[in-house]
C-alpha cells in the first residue's frame, strides 16, 4: 500500500467484507478473481492486499455467509470457488442499507450547503 | 500444520497460478510475470499470522500474549538472578518431595495386587486381647471349624512358614518355606511364570513331595535358570521336586523363598500340628463367594467362630476375649505403612506451604520493587487484566522452572522415600515413577503460579499514580508490610508444627535407645544356627554336640563367657507363644486365672554371659543340663506376684493349658533353682515382663549361641563357624550381631520416621528463616530513609538495631502462638482418624521453640545490623 504515492484509497474499515459479498453476486469466484473484480470495478482505486483478503473470506466463510468449494477455472485451472449462502444474500442487503446510510450522513456532515440548496 | 493451514496454502498456491497465467496470456513475460504474480500475493507469513487470528479467534491472543510476557518475565528474571534462584529452588524442593511422595503413596496404598480378582481376596485373623496377643496363628482344628459351612467365602488357602535346611547346592543354606495346601494358589488368584504352580493333587500323606520357587529366589539363587524345573531339590532329610516358579507377587505375611506341599515338610504331617488346637501355625485367606461382600463375610465367621469357641472352653479361657477379624488383604497388607505414609504425605503438604509462602514473600517484595514500572503500564492505559497477566507470565515461568528441577529432583527422593517405606511394606520396593510424578509435579506448579500472580496488588485506579511515577525509590505501603508479615507468620508458625512434630519423634527414640535393657549389650554377640544335627549325636547317646562346641569356643581368646539360648533379644521376639503356668503352694484368688509369662530356654552360664544379675538362688550349671532333674528359673516379677512375702525357691513351677496330642503335658513339673532380675528383650510390652527361664537340655546344638566377648565381637565369627562345621558339617551360622547391633536394628523405623521427619523439619526451617530475614532485609532497605532521620534527631544505632531485632521476635512468637494453636487443633482433628495419636509432651515443643527464635533471631541481626549503621546524610539525600 505504502509502495508508491499512487492515486489508490485505503479501504476503510469494515467495508471489505460488504465488496467481497457484492462481488460474488452474481455468481461464484476464486480469490484470485474477486480481488481483480474490486480493483476493476473500483477503477483501479481499491487495492485488497491478500492478507486482509483471505483472512475476510475465512472469516465469511466461518459465519456461514459464504461457501468454499474446490473446483475448476474456465481455463481448466483449480481454485478454490466461493458462493454466496441464503444467508450471506441477506447480509448484503443488511450492509448495503447500512453503507447507504453512512454515505447520506456523512454527506450530510461534510456538505450541509448541499442539504440547504435541497 | 492443521488441516486449515494447508488447504490455506494450497488456495494461495492455486491463486498465484490462476494471476501468473493471466498476466502471460495478456502478454507479459513469464518471467516478470510470476515475479509480478508473488508480489501481489504480498508477505506469507504475515498472510498465516492473520489467518491464525481467524482460526483460533481470542485464545490465539491470550497465549501469544501470554507467551510474550513470559518472554519478557523471563529476561526480567535474568536480571534479579539471585531471587530467581531462591524462588526456583524453594519451589524445586516443595514440588520435588510432594512428587516423590504422593508416587510412593499411590504405589503402596493405591495400586491394585497383581493376584486375579485381587479386591475379592480377605485375610483372616484371630486375637486375644484380653491376654494382650493382637495376632494369632490358627491350629488345623480352628481352620477346619471355620471353614465348615461358610457360604460367604467360596474357598479358603492356608499358608504356614517352617525353615529348611539346603543341601547339595554348595554350603548348606538356609531356606524360609512357606507350606500350602492344594487350594492356596488358586485362592491367591496367582500364576506360574515357569512350570506349574501346586493343587489339590499335591495334597496328603502319599503325594510326592513338590516345591514352587518365588520369583525372587529364582532370580537371585538360580540365575533364572529355566531348567531348574523338575530338579530335586534336599530339604533336610528329605527332598522334593521343583515343579514351578512363582509369577512375582507380594509376600504376605512373610517372604519365603520357596513355597511347598504339606508332604514336604514332616512337622505339618504331625499329630501335634492335625489335632492339637492351640498349636497355631497357619495364616488364612479367603476367597469371597459371588455376591457375598467382606460385610457379609465377616458377619458368618465371626457367628461362626463364636459357636467354636463356646464349644471348647478348655481351649479358649473366657479372659482372652477371643476375636475373629476379616479384612480386604490389599488394605491389610498396606495398613502397617498407611499412618506413616500419610504423616509424611502431610509433612511433604506442609513444606510445599512453607515454600509458597516464603515465595510469595519475595515476589512480593520484588513487586513493590516494580510498583513504578506497573504504575506507567497502567498509566499507558493497560488493564488490569494485561498487568495481571504480566504477573502470572513470570510467575509461571518461575514455578515451571521449579517444577522441571523439582521432577528431577523427585526421582532420586522417591527412590530414598521407597526404600523407607519398605520396612513398612514390600509393596514399596517395586514403585516406579510414572506420569503421576509429571501431573502431580504441573498441577502444584500451576497452583503456586496462580496463587503467585494474585499476591501483589495492582495499582489502584484511585490512587494518585503521578506518586509512583515520580521516581525509582521504593514505596513500602502498610498494606504491603503487612502481607510481608503474615506469609512469614505462616511459615513459622508450619515451621513450629514440622519440628515440634521432630522432636517429638527423636524424644521417643532417645527415650527407647537411652531405656536400660537390663543385661550387657555392646560385647554380647548373638549367632543363629540352622541345619540339621550331626547325626551321630542321635545315635551316639555318648556324644555331647553342644559341650563341645561351647567348650572349644570358650577357650577362644578374650571370650569371657558362651551359653546356648532358643531366643536373641528383640530379635526374636513374639516367636513363642507365652506359657500360662502356675506355682505349687501359690492358691489363686477366686476365679482368678493362672497368669502369664514369656518363655525363654537358655544353657548354663546365660546369666552371666548376659551379665543379668542373680538375686536369689543359682543359675543353671553344665551338670545341672545333663541331669535328670527339670530345672526352671524365674524373673523377679514372678516370684513377686506369686510369693510377696515368701521364698520362690525350691518350689515347684507348672506349666498348664499346653497339652500335646498323646495327652501328656511336656512342661513336666520343674524345681525353681533361681530367681533373677528383670529384663527388656521384648517389645512388646502388653502384659507385665514376668520370664520363665526353662533349662536348655539339648545335646545338640540350640537354636541360637550367645557370646561374650572382650575383644571385637564380630572377629570372632569365623572362628564360631569353623568350630561349628568341623564338628557338624551340614550346620552352619548366620545373622550374627552383637545385642546392641540387634537393638540398632529393630529400632531402624522409629530412627528413619525421626531422620525423615526431622530432614522436613530442616528444609522447613531453613526456608522460614530465610523467609523471615527476607522480611526484615527488605523492611529495612524500604526504611532507609526514616532510619536515617531517626539517627539525625538523636536515636542511638542500638535503638535502631533493638528495634528491627524485636521486629523479627515479634514475627516469631505471634507464629508460634499460632503453630500451637493450629497443631493442636490438627491433632484433635487427626485424632478423629487415627487411633494412636499422641500429643507431644512440653519438652519437644520447649526445644522447637527455642530452636526457631534462636533461629530466627539469627536471621535478624544481618538487617538489624545495617540499620544501625546507616550513614545519615547519604541515606537523607538519598531522594
Amino acid at each position: 500500500m505504502e509502495k508508491t504515492t499512487d492515486r489508490r484509497l485505503e479501504l476503510l474499515q469494515g467495508t471489505l467484507d460488504m465488496l467481497v459479498l457484492r462481488t460474488l453476486q452474481w455468481g461464484p469466484r476464486h480469490g484470485h478473481g474477486i480481488g481483480q473484480a474490486i480493483r476493476q470495478q473500483s477503477d483501479e482505486l481499491l487495492k485488497v492486499e491478500t492478507g486482509s483478503l483471505y483472512p475476510a473470506l475465512h472469516r465469511l466463510v466461518k459465519r456461514g455467509w459464504l461457501k468454499a468449494e474446490w473446483g475448476v477455472s474456465d481455463a481448466n485451472q483449480k481454485a478454490r470457488f466461493y458462493r454466496l449462502t441464503a444467508a450471506g444474500k441477506a447480509q448484503l442487503t443488511i450492509e448495503r442499507d447500512r453503507w447507504s446510510q453512512l454515505v447520506d450522513a456523512i454527506g450530510r456532515v461534510m456538505n450541509p450547503a448541499a442539504e440547504i440548496k435541497e | 500444520m492443521r488441516p486449515d493451514e494447508r488447504e490455506l496454502d494450497e488456495e494461495l498456491r492455486t491463486n498465484l497460478e490462476i494471476n501468473v497465467r493471466e498476466r502471460i496470456d495478456r502478454g507479459e513475460d513469464p518471467a516478470a510475470a510470476r515475479r509480478a504474480a508473488l508480489d501481489d500475493l504480498g508477505y506469507i507469513p504475515a498472510v498465516r499470522e492473520e489467518m491464525r487470528r481467524v482460526w483460533y479467534s481470542r485464545w490465539f491472543d491470550v497465549v501469544a500474549a501470554l507467551i510474550q510476557d513470559m518472554r519478557v518475565g523471563l529476561r526480567s528474571l535474568l536480571r534479579a538472578k539471585g531471587l530467581a534462584a531462591t524462588v526456583v529452588v524453594t519451589l524445586a524442593l516443595g514440588i520435588g518431595a510432594n512428587a516423590a511422595i504422593f508416587s510412593v503413596v499411590r504405589g503402596v496404598l493405591l495400586r491394585p495386587l497383581v493376584n486375579r480378582g485381587e479386591d475379592r481376596l480377605v485375610y483372616i485373623r484371630q486375637s486375644a486381647p484380653g491376654v494382650g496377643a493382637p495376632n494369632m496363628l490358627f491350629s488345623v482344628a480352628e481352620y477346619n471349624d471355620i471353614k465348615a459351612g461358610a457360604t460367604t467365602i467360596a474357598a479358603f488357602g492356608d499358608f504356614s512358614t517352617i525353615d529348611f535346611t539346603m543341601l547339595g547346592r554348595g554350603e548348606p543354606r538356609l531356606l524360609h518355606a512357606g507350606v500350602v495346601g492344594g487350594s492356596y494358589f488358586d485362592v491367591m488368584g496367582l500364576r506360574p511364570v515357569l512350570g506349574r504352580l501346586l493343587n489339590a493333587t499335591d495334597d496328603g500323606k502319599e503325594a510326592a513331595g513338590a516345591v514352587v520357587l518365588t520369583h525372587r529366589f529364582w532370580t537371585t539363587f538360580f540365575n533364572s535358570d529355566p531348567s531348574i524345573v523338575g530338579q530335586p531339590i534336599q530339604l533336610g532329610s528329605r527332598t522334593a521336586t521343583i515343579v514351578g516358579v512363582l509369577e512375582p507377587s507380594i509376600p504376605y505375611p512373610v517372604e519365603t523363598e520357596i513355597i511347598a506341599n504339606m508332604v514336604t515338610s514332616p512337622h505339618h504331617l504331625g499329630a501335634t500340628m492335625n489335632i492339637e488346637r492351640v498349636h497355631r501355625m497357619t495364616e488364612l485367606f479367603g476367597r469371597l463367594a459371588p455376591g457375598a461382600s467382606v460385610e457379609n463375610a465377616r458377619a458368618e465367621l465371626t457367628t461362626a467362630y463364636a459357636a467354636m469357641v463356646r464349644e471348647h472352653p478348655e481351649a479358649y479361657s473366657t479372659n482372652a476375649n477371643m476375636q475373629l477379624s476379616v479384612t480386604p488383604l490389599r488394605e491389610q497388607i498396606t495398613a502397617p505403612a498407611r499412618t506413616i505414609l500419610l504423616v509424611l504425605l502431610a509433612a511433604a503438604a506442609v513444606v510445599f506451604i512453607i515454600a509458597c509462602s516464603n515465595v510469595a514473600n519475595l515476589i512480593l517484595a520484588r513487586s513493590v520493587r516494580r510498583e513504578g514500572e506497573l504504575a506507567v503500564r497502567a498509566a499507558l492505559g493497560a488493564s488490569s487484566g494485561a498487568l495481571r497477566r504480566t504477573l502470572l507470565a513470570e510467575s509461571l515461568v518461575l514455578c515451571g522452572a521449579g517444577a522441571i528441577i523439582g521432577l528431577a529432583l523427585a526421582q532420586p527422593m522417591m527412590s530414598i522415600v521407597a526404600r523407607y517405606a519398605a520396612r513398612f511394606s514390600v509393596r514399596a520396593l517395586d514403585v516406579t515413577v510414572d506420569n503421576t510424578i509429571v501431573w502431580v509435579g504441573a498441577s502444584l506448579a500451576i497452583a503456586a503460579a496462580i496463587l503467585l500472580a494474585y499476591v501483589p496488588r495492582l495499582p489502584s485506579s484511585n490512587a494518585p499514580a503521578g506518586f509512583g511515577l515520580a521516581g525509582t525509590s521504593l514505596r513500602i505501603t502498610p498494606g504491603t508490610n503487612r502481607r510481608l508479615r503474615v506469609f512469614a507468620t505462616t511459615q513459622i508458625a508450619f515451621s513450629f508444627v514440622l519440628l515440634a512434630g521432630a522432636g517429638m519423634l527423636v524424644t521417643a527414640l532417645v527415650a527407647l535407645q537411652s531405656a536400660n535393657s537390663g543385661f550387657i549389650t555392646q560385647q554380647v554377640l548373638a549367632i543363629d544356627i540352622f541345619g540339621p544335627s550331626n547325626p551321630a549325636i542321635v545315635q551316639k547317646p555318648s556324644m555331647d554336640l553342644y559341650r563341645e562346641v561351647t567348650q572349644k569356643i570358650a577357650e577362644l581368646p578374650g571370650v569371657d563367657g558362651v551359653t546356648g539360648s532358643y531366643f536373641v533379644p528383640w530379635r526374636d521376639a513374639g516367636k513363642y507363644p507365652h506359657l500360662r503356668f502356675t506355682v505349687e503352694g501359690y492358691t489363686p484368688a477366686n476365679g482368678e486365672e493362672n497368669p502369664y509369662a514369656k518363655q525363654r530356654i537358655v544353657g548354663p552360664g546365660y546369666f552371666a554371659t548376659m551379665g543379668i544379675p542373680v538375686v536369689a538362688g543359682r543359675e543353671f550349671t553344665e551338670h545341672d543340663r545333663t541331669g535328670k532333674e527339670r530345672l526352671v528359673i524365674v524373673s523377679q516379677s514372678v516370684a513377686q506376684r506369686l510369693f510377696p512375702n515368701a521364698d520362690a525357691l525350691n518350689r515347684n513351677l507348672v506349666v498348664t493349658g499346653s497339652l500335646s496330642a498323646s495327652g501328656t503335658n511336656p512342661w513336666p513339673p520343674a524345681r525353681i533353682v533361681g530367681v533373677v532380675a528383670d529384663v527388656d528383650d521384648d517389645r512388646a510390652e502388653h502384659v507385665p515382663a514376668m520370664t520363665i527361664y526353662p533349662m536348655l537340655q539339648d545335646r545338640g546344638l540350640p537354636p541360637r549361641l550367645l557370646v561374650r566377648t572382650s575383644g571385637d565381637p564380630y572377629a570372632l565369627v569365623p572362628s564360631v563357624t569353623r568350630i561349628i562345621r568341623e564338628r557338624s558339617a551340614n550346620q552352619g551360622t548366620e545373622r550374627a550381631a552383637t545385642l546392641a547391633d540387634v537393638r540398632a536394628e529393630v529400632l531402624t523405623p522409629e530412627r528413619l520416621n525421626a531422620f525423615v521427619v526431622t530432614g522436613f523439619a530442616g528444609i522447613a526451617l531453613l526456608i522460614a528463616v530465610v523467609g523471615v530475614a527476607g522480611v526484615l532485609a527488605f523492611g529495612v532497605s524500604a526504611r532507609m530513609r526514616e532510619f536515617g532521620v531517626r539517627l539525625a534527631i538523636g536515636s542511638t544505632p542500638r535503638d535502631l538495631l533493638f528495634g528491627v531485632l524485636s521486629e523479627g521476635a515479634a514475627i516469631v512468637v505471634i507464629g508460634i502462638v499460632a503453630g500451637v494453636a493450629g497443631g493442636y487443633a490438627v491433632a484433635g482433628v487427626a485424632a478423629g482418624y487415627f487411633t494412636n495419636v499422641q500429643m507431644p509432651g512440653v519438652m519437644p515443643l520447649a526445644i522447637a521453640a527455642a530452636i526457631l527464635v534462636s533461629a530466627a533471631v539469627a536471621a535478624s541481626l544481618m538487617p538489624a545490623a545495617r540499620a544501625s549503621r546507616v550513614d545519615v546524610l547519604s541515606a537523607l539525600r538519598a531522594e
